[in-house]
């Protein structure tokens, strides 16, 4: 294709970031809205365009142990998941991670049942957010695919040795089709050479024994803070592979993304797609007089606790806006923000919750609208609000409407 | 930026139509994104697509509240509340359907605030396919002329993006032709382009606990399969002709919908209020007792 690129959604880029990393083994479980991914993947192995085995799991549980068992053999892996899949791989999760190998697992977001939906909002993902994997959540179809180059980069650089995901909103991304540049493959191999891991690979008159019990605490204790230290070690590390990919591509990630960050007052935290639109209202709200800005979480495992304070010190009011619920606490990030913030001498006056987003509800430019004036007071006030659901009188009388439907009124 | 929605009914193509026109856009040198939305798929439900075109990149995502361009893929879209072909359409909105009738004939069954335009693109098709197919190529053909495209460019957006869903080369050069003739049906049209509106901060309120009646998803009411008629779905009908029928029951067996029924006799029973037009009995049926009938007008199923 031409310079300007091609029209791809968010799951093709991810099969080619996954064709681009020129993956060894692809073991898979569909889900919607990921199903395209695997898809994809499966049409390009029959055909040879891709040199990979592909498997057919019986289930996500079975998908993430194949995985794991063959990055453990040495081989490049990429899975992909959504929702209630990756929930049912959970136990695996943790245990993969803790062997230490590294692969790249997809997961395209999707609200988690009960009640039943297929949008977005990222309850999976950050269930996921301790169990070792780290973590990269992207805005745009282009940046799925470059994020799955960066992550196999930092996953298997000796430093970390940890699996990855790689998150995108369903929907939103998933099906969403906009301008992506597909790197060059010579290019690509120059980024990401191919995996020779000395220290994995099983060899029938060398046996080895990985994920064994330690039944005392002292060596559980180390180990454990092993993952911690190497998933610390990964900011350094996707700072490096952000200057080559920058370098060989063009095109710059950081830990974190901000926008309009200079002169601004008052600072929103989003993560993944919604982030576009939360731009989009910074920049009609700045028209309007606000200095406002935002910062989009981009890396959230490990926590990039400098980026972030860095970015939001000295400021009036940050809010985070959390497409997430914990029932009974609040937004997820939000905790995290104010966490890493809490030590700062130079924190900002005001500190506010926000959730909206959920199960994919859309979030109008009204509603960014209602957060930047609440977010002015709260910095005038000198106290923070929040969580504040994105909720209107339009959602109740809908809600009015079908609860009667349902014959529950 | 030019917003454009498409309403249609599962498996008519509006989806694909949303490509196209995003497709040819970008070839001419626009940016673009497209997306679908229709939830739990089911044939015959109304869905949404949209296409976003702009000469900057677009910071905009998901569903389109307030087209400059609506797309309908058939008249009934515009009588049913659950498709919502009106949200967001205002005087200076440019609403092409899919429809044998006149403008002041579809005003009368239903009013659209917008600027109304039709032509008959299913008649299209019957002529050029000789039979009902989806309407993908014609919708994007439309949308692409009203909005101003080449037909070079949405020509080779239809190579693309037919190749791709891997229809066959008669099939993709019938859909060029058909391509042709809606760039001669309609004329690029001034469109509005909305910018964004002065922000109107949302009025939110607080939710407050309800009890679990209300405040868990569940359904005490008895199935409205009854009440909810699916029969305006239908742009084509099975009929049955008695005289070929042999009672054979595969229209019973494939009917998805349970709307056909054997009555005591060995004939079946087509229920029209539930049948939304599938022609799966139509394809399946072994003695060609089945022909499909356009909802206005007769075309027999060819073979």
């Amino acid at each position: 294709m031409t310079m300007s690129g091609e029209l791809l959604t968010g799951n093709l880029a991810a099969a080619w970031g996954a064709r681009l990393a020129e993956v060894d083994y692809v073991p898979a479980f569909p889900i919607t809205p990921q199903t395209e991914i695997v898809e994809t993947l499966a049409g390009w192995c029959e055909r040879g365009d891709l040199a990979a085995r592909f498997v057919t799991m019986d289930s996500e549980h079975s998908m993430m142990t194949a995985a794991g068992a063959a990055a453990a053999a040495g081989a490049r892996v990429f899975t992909a998941t959504s929702s209630q899949g990756l929930l049912y791989a959970f136990e695996v999760l943790y245990t993969v991670a803790g062997w230490r190998v590294p692969l790249v697992l997809v997961n395209v977001s999707r609200a988690l049942a009960a009640p039943i939906t297929l949008e977005s909002d990222h309850n999976d993902v950050l269930a996921a957010r301790d169990s070792g994997f780290l973590q990269i959540h992207a805005e745009t179809c282009q940046e799925v695919l470059d994020s799955i180059l960066i992550a196999y980069r930092i996953a298997e650089d000796q430093r970390v040795c940890l699996p990855a995901i790689v998150n995108m909103d369903g929907f939103y991304l998933s099906f969403t089709r906009e301008p992506v540049s597909r790197p060059e493959p010579d290019r690509v191999r120059a980024f990401l050479p191919p995996y020779r891991p000395s220290h994995l690979g099983f060899k029938a008159s060398r046996p080895q024994a990985l994920g064994v019990a330690v039944l005392n605490s002292v060596g559980y204790s180390h180990f454990r803070y092993q993952m911690h230290l190497a998933a610390m070690n990964a900011l350094a590390v996707h700072q490096e592979a952000a200057d080559d990919f920058a370098r060989l591509f063009g095109r710059r990630y950081d830990l974190v993304d901000g926008y309009r960050l200079e002169d601004a007052e008052d600072v929103l935290v989003m993560s993944n797609a919604f982030a576009t639109k939360g731009k989009a209202a910074v920049a009609a709200a700045r028209a309007r007089g606000r200095r406002v800005g935002l910062l989009r979480l981009r890396v959230i495992r490990p926590w990039p606790s400098a980026a972030i304070t860095q970015a939001l010190k000295g400021r009036r009011t940050v809010a985070v806006l959390d497409q997430n619920l914990a029932p009974g606490l609040g937004g997820i990030l939000y905790q995290e923000v104010a966490a890493t913030l809490g030590g700062e001498p130079d924190r900002p006056r005001a500190l506010c919750s926000f959730v909206g987003g959920l199960g994919g509800r859309n979030i109008a430019e009204g509603e960014f609208e209602a957060i930047f004036a609440r977010m002015a007071e709260a910095g005038e006030r000198g106290r923070g609000v929040g969580p504040i659901l994105l909720y209107t009188e339009e959602d109740r009388r809908q809600m009015d409407q079908w609860v009667t439907i349902a014959g529950n009124r | 930026m030019v917003r454009i929605r498409f309403h249609g009914r599962g498996g008519q193509g509006a989806k694909t139509a949303a490509r196209l026109v995003a497709t040819a856009a970008f070839l001419e040198g626009w940016m673009a994104q497209d997306s679908p939305l229709y939830g739990a798929e089911r044939r015959g439900a109304p869905m949404t697509a949209f296409a976003r075109l702009d000469r900057a990149p677009i910071r905009e995502r998901g569903m389109i509240a307030r087209p400059d361009l609506v797309v309908v893929a058939d008249d009934s879209l515009l009588a049913d509340p659950a498709a919502h072909v009106g949200d967001g359409v205002e005087a200076d909105t440019v609403v092409f359907v899919n429809s044998e009738q006149a403008v002041t004939q579809l005003l009368e069954r239903a009013p659209c605030p917008g600027r109304l335009l039709t032509g008959d693109l299913t008649g299209l098709v019957l002529a050029q396919l000789g039979k009902a197919g989806a309407l993908s190529g014609p919708l994007g053909a439309v949308a692409a002329r009203l909005v101003g495209l080449s037909e070079t460019n949405l020509r080779t957006a239809l190579v693309m993006e037919l190749g791709e869903l891997g229809l066959p080369v008669p099939v993709i050069e019938q859909n060029l032709s058909m391509a042709h003739a809606c760039f001669e049906l309609v004329q690029p049209v001034p469109l509005r382009q909305n910018g964004d509106r002065p922000g109107q901060p949302a009025s939110l309120r607080t939710p407050t606990y309800e009890p679990p009646t209300s405040g868990t998803a569940r359904i005490s009411a008895l199935a409205n399969v009854t009440v909810r008629k699916t029969g305006g779905w239908r742009t084509f009908r099975p009929v049955l002709d008695p005289e070929k029928c042999i009672g054979c029951w595969m229209c019973y067996l494939h009917c998805p919908d349970g709307a056909v029924r054997m009555t005591g006799a060995t004939h079946p029973l087509i229920d029209y209020d539930h049948c939304k037009g599938c022609l799966l009995c139509v394809e399946e049926c072994p003695t060609l007792a089945l022909i499909s009938e356009r909802e206005a007008g007769l075309v027999r199923r060819s073979s």
